[in-house]
């Protein structure tokens, strides 16, 4: 981050010679200025990768306020209503939570693979982590699938709606979170402007998040019932 | 210093076409006047519905050539009302000075060549378009669906928004060039920044609320009980019931909206005055101090409605610590704009009349507020002509001034050319007149309701002012709406015939901004990146060539042009 005020100004008037702007994390290999070539010339290379962590980190913050909001909303209407049913949590949730925190373990024993350059072990523990995540999301959809058996729609009470307005935001947001599992594992990074470990670790805090956010949620959701 | 050779650095890549230059185009300043234009067609949709209601109210015979074919009820002028509202609201007062020159000028200010995510600008822009079509589309079609996709289209803008927040402020923290520290930044990115801050936050909240009232609608969910109430319920208490929810779910947007709309003006102000002062901030730090106060304010009032009172705005107590918070922030803005201008060599153009303009509209809305904050005479005069006047002022005609300044500031940047000064000193002189001929005598309307709610005076006199007053109101307001009309002549033809901006830097501004040529390159800085040396707001230097050091300029070059000077 170029944030001293004190510049030496005999280093500044030389011709810049790149790297302007660079934050501490310099991505492997300059192989993003190529890419970047075709569009437009930048002399001092791309764009710091310290943008994608700030990003991810005030993506975090906004997505938080959205699912804080939600929560709210289902503290006072519990508080207010007459109409309150509790929802009785299907069995297969506890199920669906332990697969989620299997995975954000999967995830960062991939991330130490990658860390030693061992790259077939992570694309294996990244595979697991993926199909952890999709299974996850089959498994809320079982459990939706078992509350309609049981007559319970969200049109029921307000308990139910709060109920399926929760997983289906936080599905929404984790199946985003599959598809940046799947686009670390497929994309060929030696043409991106990111490089492999900056993506992996922004998709493995976006995960982990996810993860929390869930049981948030599921506590909400039970210790609220 | 700056290069204008990028058009001829990649001989090797063909001109592109349209579509990939002007729609699909990710540059930020394709984008960022884009965003003006879509903003420029909507604020001139929404002064003719504001022309069309006027009319009505004083004339409710006229025969209205647009009116009839959409069916002549009065659901139909509360549907007017709302589609003036929040495509002014939305499109214009939101969209304009933070999307549209935050987007041109924020990456230019700050020394960046593009915005952090462009992908994902480009997305926000488009979401953006699509709102606006929702939003229109809502009052063509049927009024039950037309809420729906109203909702909608409010959700879309919410992500919209919530894009271009995450990328302002990405851009902000990660993309500043070399000596671009935060105290050197300008007080316009400080806004832009703050405001995207702020706006990512409330944003989300908004969207949530969106969630809910979607799935209230669409799935027959019980979020607002409300709702499900009035459906239960005869036709009379509905009645009684529904202006009471429409107003719950307007302050719902309002609340955080007032302050996104103003934050960004607030800092084109500061730098307008900074600039055709000729002298720097008064009281800088301070400035940026009240602008954070803003946003925390704005956002802790709005949390105080979401976390202490819930769902429910409807707390006075909460009203009057709304008005009474952002009291301090913006006196202290208002005594640094005076500080700045006192004992300056003011250089009175279009821009610099526009941003006084601002202060003068945002004070005299401002007092009025202070009326609003009591909440029994608030309660009163709700959804009047006291509070209509008031916050068209303070809110939507003040942030256009700052708008309209902005826009004759760095129109000469943004296509070469320069606006006509006389013609823009005729429109802005017709405009302040007009638009305190609309709202002030509406503050009086306002009054004059509140005083006939007393049963022991009832002021028959006064009342029969009234009729005649509106009639003024409308009158004025027709004036002010076809001064707009100069405005339109001014801008288009300037953009064509326009005198040319021969010099880089026409209004001797210090910013980063006016170091490249008019209009900016492709690319922005050419082949070298730009480096920061000072502060944003250095005028009136002493032993200088001319009375101001821009930011980019290195301290040798300085010191030759000191020699050179003397």
């Amino acid at each position: 981050m170029p944030g001293t005020t004190a510049v030496p100004d005999i280093e500044l008037v030389v011709e810049d010679i790149g790297g302007g702007g660079g934050g501490p994390t310099a991505p492997s290999g300059g192989s993003g200025d190529g890419d970047d070539g075709n569009k437009r010339r930048r002399p001092g290379g791309p764009p710091s990768p310290n943008r994608y962590y700030t990003g991810i980190a005030l993506g975090i913050v906004s997505i938080l306020m959205f699912f804080m909001a939600l929560a709210s909303a289902f503290l006072v209407r519990r508080g207010t209503s007459g109409d309150w049913i509790p929802v009785h949590l299907p069995a297969v949730l506890w199920l669906n939570t332990l697969a989620l925190i299997a995975s954000s373990f999967t995830l960062e024993r991939a991330r130490r693979s990658l860390s030693r350059l061992n790259l077939s072990g992570f694309r294996k523990l990244w595979t697991i982590t993926t199909a952890l995540g999709a299974l996850f999301l089959i498994g809320q959809l079982v459990a939706w699938r078992q509350l309609v058996a049981q007559g319970v729609f969200m049109a029921s009470n307000p308990a139910s709606s709060f109920f399926y307005i929760f997983t289906a935001a936080h599905g929404l947001h984790l199946l985003g979170g599959v598809g940046a599992l799947l686009y670390v594992l497929v994309r060929k990074f030696d043409k991106a402007s990111i490089a492999l470990p900056t993506a992996a670790e922004i998709a493995s805090y976006y995960w982990h998040f996810m993860d929390g956010l869930w049981i948030f949620l599921l506590a909400l959701l039970y210790l609220g019932k | 210093m700056a290069t204008n050779d990028s058009c001829t650095s990649h001989p090797d890549t063909p001109q592109p076409g349209f579509l990939s230059r002007y729609v699909f185009s990710t540059n930020h300043k394709t984008i960022g006047l884009n965003y003006l234009w879509l903003a420029l067609f909507s604020v001139f949709l929404g002064l003719a519905m504001s022309l069309l209601m006027r009319i009505h109210l004083v004339w409710p015979g006229a025969h209205l050539p647009f009116l009839p074919s959409l069916g002549n009820s009065p659901d139909r002028f509360a549907a007017l009302t709302t589609l003036h509202g929040s495509l002014m609201v939305f499109l214009v007062l939101t969209a304009a000075p933070q999307a549209g020159f935050g987007n041109y000028f924020l990456p230019l200010q700050i020394g960046a060549r593009e915005v952090a995510f462009p992908t994902l600008n480009l997305l926000a822009f488009w979401a953006t378009v699509a709102s606006f079509v929702g939003l229109t589309g809502a009052f063509l079609i049927s009024p039950q669906s037309g809420i729906t996709l109203w909702i909608v289209s409010v959700a879309i803008f919410c992500a919209a928004s919530l894009f271009n927040a995450l990328n302002f402020s990405v851009t902000t923290i990660d993309l500043r060039a070399k000596g671009m520290s935060l105290p050197r930044m300008p007080i316009t990115v400080w806004a832009w920044f703050l405001n995207a801050i702020l706006g990512m936050l409330i944003f989300s909240i908004l969207l949530a609320a969106c969630a809910y009232l979607l799935s209230d609608r669409l799935l027959s969910a019980h979020f607002f009980p409300s709702l499900n109430f009035i459906a239960n319920q005869p036709a009379s208490v509905v009645a009684k019931a529904v202006p009471v929810l429409w107003q719950r779910l307007f302050w719902f947007f309002a609340q955080a909206e007032v302050y996104v709309a103003v934050l960004p003006c607030f800092g084109l102000t500061t730098h307008l005055v900074s600039t055709f002062s000729r002298k720097p901030v008064w009281k800088e730090r301070l400035v940026v101090l009240a602008l954070c106060g803003v946003g925390l304010f704005g956002f802790c009032v709005w949390g105080q409605h979401m976390f202490s009172s819930g769902m429910n705005p409807f707390s006075p107590l909460v009203f009057s610590l709304l008005a009474s918070s952002l009291g301090l922030p913006a006196a202290i803005l208002l005594l640094s704009w005076l500080g700045t201008l006192w004992n300056a060599r003011i250089q009175l153009n279009t821009a610099m009349l526009f941003a006084l303009g601002f202060i003068s509209l945002f004070l005299s809305g401002g007092l009025s507020g202070i009326f609003l904050a009591r909440h029994d005479l608030a309660a009163a005069s709700v959804s009047d002509d006291f509070v209509t006047g008031h916050f068209h002022l303070v809110m939507g005609v003040a942030a256009t001034f700052a708008i309209l300044g902005a826009l004759f500031f760095w129109f000469p940047k943004l296509f070469g050319r320069r606006l006509n000064e006389p013609l823009g000193k005729l429109h802005f002189w017709i405009t302040f007149a007009g638009v305190y001929c609309v709202f002030m005598p509406m503050h009086w309307l306002g009054l004059i309701a509140h005083s006939r709610v007393s049963p022991d005076s009832p002021l028959p006199s006064v009342a029969a002012a009234g009729s005649s007053m509106r009639t003024f109101i409308t009158v004025a307001i027709l004036l002010t709406v076809f001064a707009q009309g100069l405005f339109l002549i001014n801008f288009l033809w300037s953009l064509i015939r326009g005198e040319k901006a021969e010099e880089s830097n026409p209004w001797r501004a210090t910013t980063l901004e006016w170091s490249v040529p008019s209009p900016p390159p492709l690319d922005d800085f050419g082949l070298s990146d730009p480096v920061v040396y000072r502060g944003a707001y250095e005028f009136s230097v002493l032993d200088v060539a001319e009375d101001f050091l821009p930011q980019h300029l290195a301290p040798e070059q300085s010191a030759k042009a000191r020699e050179s000077g003397e």
